[in-house]
């Protein structure tokens, strides 16, 4: 007891001592940095980086969002904040978040990221006049469904659907009269490209085997599904198989799954899959939006590779974050070098007249928005991975 | 034929991982009457393990250490890791709950599962990690029979699987532990009355369901590839379904059960529908049970009055 | 060993006893509360919070909403677990067939995609009941099934039923259901030209129902049915010996709950004007069982009360500000109910803040880079906190994840001791956690708002096993 009580003496005696330090040092060291940024405004992010079956991408976009802003920040001389808003790719949540946005002081959103997210919170943000740019959603009907505040810097589906397809038959990956297998995994942005790709494939002479696998529950489980379908659908027939998944490192072990089979078709994956270091099957092929920022041609790539090293390696719905947020952040920058607060309206209007240049877009092309929405400028990259798993570009025929 | 023939392999493959995860399940339920539905989340923890085992003896293209001396050491780690973490669970989660009405461990289980996969997320990022075993286990080693391939690392697997299993049986028929802990599991006051230490008993049975899902998930790594921080919940909830259809509580149930769940899923997409296969895997089980309510190996429940 | 029976007059032995004290004081006035005047208490609440509290503000809207669907949620699988005492893992496929029933009589879907022309188009008026019968027979149909089986295996199949929802909606008849891109652009509730066009419209809807839903099962649980329930669920085999049809009585709560959740459905499908296989998934199953568990199965009160925690707690982990507030709010109130008698706590408190300020002056001292970043809070707790905590420049992630694993480290030791060793192990880990919350877990937001919750989880149900409201019963053996 005796004890006991000594030491609760002791305690509070050094509690007090470290009270006045406190006091001491917190008045000694506030006169530092009083001078903000002129030009302040906050923005939102959602995008699915804490919950459900897709935080690799979510992170993903995450990281690339952080980034663009601390460039633009840094180049604008502005003082943006982002707040992030996890959606877990599950439209309820994203109405839950989106309505937090609409409440708060945000100017703009990035996001979200999946397609359904955007078909349930699309009314709400044109209702608030709150402008969002994803970077993920490619539904093509969603530039055509009333949304008048949204703006996406990827390619629709009837743009990406075709691109792929094209390449497989002008490239001339499968001989004609041959089978492609292409497999869905029950998610929106693979029904979507599947059902675009199947009849331009069939037109030009293919058998098309359709199969389709669940991964919209959990993301990667025991893949016995992929062992199944590699022993069953790949036969000697089948040339291609087509991946059209936004996860890389399910590609990675469909590829991976063949091989152990002993099976050699030629893995075509969509620009969902395109991961250099994590989808590195020698000799597949690989689609993207833009192009490989990985060989670090211009600044900007070897910037972007730099900014999110520390997170490990990227996919390919980071870049298009990254531009979304760029957009974003320059129209906030445009509204105050124009001499306005920023606010809902003005910063809406100002990413309509978005113009970013090809040189100064990580897309590869210019950033230049249709009144739906949709870029004007039409993207399209392939890739060929070699037996080092490295991307080269291989130009359009 | 062949395709017939690597289907089996792939279901008896799959069925093996679904057995070492059902049987903690099972073991778990057996004494404690308690559905652990964070236990999916340990074996996911096990593949993490494993993972950073290959890392740390230099990454899967240049390791320092023989092949066969890292997956001893993989599986000792993720056993031993995962064995701990599950005792350090019971001990602090489930242990206050013992007396609570049955649902209440249930909730509790889930939050357990939420902080298992966040932390995870939290501490090694989103990315999906890939063990690329086929770097130091070529597909070259693997045996081909008349175009069937049968890998080593589905050798492994399967060998590991029954060793475990063999292990466990003796275990729990031959041991002290094993008939503590087979009569706390039938019931715990009179076993608390004759001397046996529960608490130690339902620790040690926590440790050894725990580790052997670890073992799995490491195993499930060298498989599949890739591991990520929610690989835990389908392959818990596949489990969940293989212990309860071989019969809850009863160890030669989890692992036919198990095995029964691998070639259900792998017939399925191999020769029905892949679209489908997780509803007929599901449908075939309904079947089973509404033959045989208590599961296959699954006595009917003695009502007391 | 299995019990043969529970009580809960036994249990409540404790309550009966008087107490003194303010606690004493606040029983009795709870005692004298009946509970209709709970419930007036409760809409009352809810009309203030609507009338008063919202304003314009669409997130306070859409926050009282989710509470009151979560709330009715957790009511209608308290029927089937809290009364009946089924393990129903499938409760989340009734919610989900209401929900694209209503999708499916109230929109353009039976017509062609996108939603040009054609369809079904009834009014909510129509819409709803048929919705809400159609589930209710899907429930007595998979009850009679799955009810042959008991326990572990009757979860298994509903478990299967659920998982069986979510996969058909996804895959089939995509013209009609759309596919993994669900059915969008559904009219909201209208009665002849007056539409609800509002997040608080729905929440007035959301309302009225649980208010009405809350009256009729207070009258049904005390009816007849209501004690069959409770009956076959403490001891179905001497229910079935007072003659109880156990079977009959099982189906009808698996039924009700299917009711229940199928009208929360076209609540929630009109409200989010669109439905989509992943609204349905075993997240918000557990949602809604966090829910029903925490507030406490078998309590009216407890299942709308656990809904108001867990859907309040999720809001306030999502923004910066209010999370920090939950954080110190809780870690307050630990020390406050754990740390006794007072001067100790006085004291746990002042070292707590003298063991940071040193530590943090130590640090400095040595190196001025490792205190230069500023706590991740927002607000006024990051000045507040800016000469306490150590967080080095830039985004420390390495420091953060081994503060995270030390803090565990420590909470577990912890833990473990007893007496003044635990008071003084407090301190450091207080201080270790605080670091940690500042340097890591506010970068991650929405990953933090999941571990909190699963914390909260555990330390509820590990101090009131019964759940908030719940009652005890201890088995009789």
């Amino acid at each position: 007891m005796r004890v006991r009580r000594t030491l609760t003496g002791a305690l509070g005696v050094m509690a007090l001592g470290s009270v006045m330090i406190f006091g001491a040092s917190a008045s000694s060291a506030h006169v530092a940095k009083t001078a903000a940024a002129k030009c302040s405004a906050s923005i939102a992010i959602e995008a699915p980086f804490a919950t459900g079956p897709a935080t690799q991408l979510g992170l993903d976009q995450l990281h690339f969002a952080q980034l663009a802003l601390a460039m633009a920040n840094k180049a604008n001389k502005t003082n943006i904040t982002m707040g992030k808003d996890d959606t877990g790719l599950n439209p309820s949540l994203a109405t839950t978040r989106t309505n937090s946005i609409i409440a708060s002081s945000a100017v703009a959103a990035v996001g979200p990221a999946g397609s359904q997210e955007v078909e349930a919170v699309g009314p709400l943000f044109s209702k608030a006049g709150l402008a969002f740019v994803s970077g993920s959603a490619t539904l093509p009907a969603l530039a055509t469904s009333g949304n008048k505040t949204f703006f996406r810097v990827v390619p629709d589906d009837n743009i990406q659907g075709p691109n792929d397809a094209k390449y497989i038959i002008n490239h001339k990956l499968a001989p004609s009269g041959s089978t492609i297998l292409i497999i869905d995994d029950q998610e929106a942005y693979s029904e979507g490209l599947v059902a675009v790709m199947t009849p331009i494939l069939q037109k030009a002479g293919y058998t098309v085997n359709h199969q389709s696998y669940n991964g919209t529950d959990t993301g990667a489980t025991l893949q016995s599904d992929f062992s199944s379908l590699a022993t069953s659908q790949v036969n000697a027939n089948t040339k291609v198989v087509i991946l059209p998944w936004q996860s890389p490192a399910n590609a990675e072990q469909f590829g991976q799954t063949m091989q152990q089979q002993g099976k050699t078709p030629i893995l075509f994956g969509t620009d969902g899959t395109n991961s250099p270091g994590q989808f590195e099957i020698s000799g597949a092929y690989v689609s993207n939006f833009g192009p490989d920022i990985s060989t670090g041609k211009t600044p900007l790539d070897k910037a972007l590779v730099s900014g999110v090293k520390k997170y490990g390696p990227y996919a390919a719905f980071g870049v298009p974050t990254w531009e979304a947020t760029t957009v974003v952040a320059d129209a906030i920058s445009s509204v105050c070098k124009a001499g306005n607060k920023p606010s809902r309206s003005n910063v809406l209007a100002a990413i309509r007249k978005t113009n970013i240049s090809a040189k100064n877009s990580a897309m590869g092309v210019p950033i230049k928005f249709q009144s739906n929405g949709d870029l004007t400028a039409k993207a399209g990259y392939l890739f060929h991975i070699n037996t080092k798993g490295d991307y080269t570009e291989i130009p359009d025929k | 034929m062949q395709i017939f023939i690597q289907t089996l392999v792939t279901g008896i493959v799959t069925g093996c991982l679904y057995a070492l995860i059902a049987l903690g399940y099972s073991m778990v339920y057996g004494v404690l009457k308690l559905l652990n539905f964070a236990h999916g989340d340990l074996y996911m923890v096990g593949a993490f393990i494993g993972y950073f085992a290959i890392q740390w003896f230099g990454g899967s293209t240049s390791l320092i250490i023989p092949v066969p001396l890292l997956l001893i050491f993989m599986m000792i780690v993720a056993g031993l890791g995962v064995g701990l973490l599950g005792v350090a669970i019971e001990r602090f989660a489930y242990r206050p709950l013992r007396n609570a009405p049955r649902i209440a461990p249930l909730i509790t289980a889930l939050g357990v599962s939420f902080i298992l996969e966040d932390s995870v997320l939290l501490l090694f990022g989103g990315f999906t990690k890939n063990y690329n075993a086929p770097a130091f286990l070529p597909f070259s080693q693997s045996i081909h029979i008349d175009g069937v391939n049968i890998d080593s690392v589905q050798l492994i697997i399967v060998g590991v699987s029954l060793v475990m299993m063999f292990g466990l049986r003796e275990l729990v028929n031959r041991t002290v532990f094993g008939k503590s802990m087979r009569a706390v599991a039938s019931d715990r006051e009179a076993a608390e009355m004759l001397g046996i230490n529960v608490d130690r008993t339902i620790a040690m049975t926590f440790f050894i369901g725990s580790a052997m899902a670890g073992v799995a998930g490491v195993m499930s790594g060298l498989a599949f590839g890739q591991i990520s921080n929610i690989i835990g919940f389908l392959a818990g909830l596949k489990a969940f379904t293989a212990a309860v259809v071989g019969g809850i509580g009863s160890l030669p149930g989890a692992m036919i059960g198990g095995l029964v769940i691998g070639l259900c899923e792998s017939f399925s997409s191999s020769y029905i529908s892949s679209q489908y296969s997780d509803l007929i895997v599901f449908a075939i089980l309904i079947v089973t049970m509404l033959i045989r309510p208590q599961g296959i190996f699954g006595r009917p429940p003695l009502q007391k009055v | 060993m299995t019990p043969i029976g529970v009580d809960e007059w036994v249990a409540r032995s404790g309550d009966r006893r008087d107490q003194s004290g303010w606690r004493g004081r606040l029983g009795y006035l709870d005692a004298r509360v009946g509970w209709w005047q709970r419930l007036f208490l409760v809409g009352l609440a809810a009309f203030v919070y609507g009338q008063f509290v919202v304003g314009g503000n669409v997130n306070y809207a859409q926050t009282g909403f989710n509470v009151l669907l979560y709330a009715i949620l957790a009511l209608g699988l308290n029927i089937v677990v809290g009364w009946a005492g089924l393990l129903d893992l499938g409760y989340i496929a009734f919610f989900g067939a209401g929900a694209y029933g209503y999708a499916l009589f109230s929109s353009h879907a039976f017509g062609n995609l996108p939603l040009a022309s054609g369809g079904v188009m009834l009014p909510a008026i129509a819409s709803i009941p048929i919705a809400v019968a159609g589930v209710a027979i899907l429930g007595v149909l998979i009850g009679l099934v799955a009810l042959r089986l008991s326990g572990d295996y009757f979860a298994i199949v509903t478990l299967f039923v659920g998982q069986a929802f979510a996969e058909a909606a996804n895959n089939v008849a995509p013209g009609t259901l759309g596919g993994a891109n669900g059915l969008f652009g559904l009219q909201g509730f209208h009665v002849g030209s007056a539409a609800i066009g509002s997040t608080l419209g729905y929440y007035w809807v959301a309302v009225i129902v649980l208010v009405v839903l809350m009256g009729l099962l207070h009258l049904l649980d005390s009816s007849r049915t209501g004690r069959a329930w409770r009956a076959v669920r403490d001891d179905s085999l001497a229910a079935s010996a007072m003659t109880i049809p156990v079977n009959k009585v099982k189906v009808m709560a698996f039924a009700f709950g299917a009711v229940v959740a199928a009208l929360a459905g076209t609540i929630f499908a009109a409200q989010q004007s669109s439905v989509f296989s992943t609204n349905f998934s075993a997240q918000t199953l557990i949602l809604i069982y966090a829910c029903l568990v925490l507030g406490g199965a078998g309590s009216i009160g407890g299942a709308v009360l656990g809904g108001v925690v867990v859907t309040v707690a999720q809001q306030l982990l999502s923004s910066p500000i209010d999370s920090a507030y939950l954080f110190y709010g809780i870690l307050v109130i630990v020390l406050v109910t754990r740390v006794r008698p007072w001067r100790y706590l006085a004291a746990v408190l002042a070292a707590i803040v003298a063991f940071g300020v040193a530590a943090h002056a130590i640090v400095g001292a040595i190196s001025h880079r490792a205190i230069a970043g500023s706590p991740g809070s927002a607000g006024w707790f990051s000045t507040a906190l800016r000469h306490y905590v150590i967080v080095p420049r830039g985004e420390p992630l390495t420091y953060g994840n081994i503060l995270y694993i030390a803090a565990i480290v420590m909470v577990i030791v912890v833990v473990q001791l007893k007496g003044i060793r635990r008071l003084i192990a407090v301190v450091p880990t207080v201080y270790v956690g605080i670091c940690c919350w500042e340097a890591r877990l506010t970068l991650d937001p929405g990953i933090t708002a999941q571990i909190m919750i699963g914390a909260i989880l555990i330390v509820t149900m590990a101090a009131r096993p019964e759940g908030l409201l719940g009652t005890r019963r201890v088995e009789v053996v």
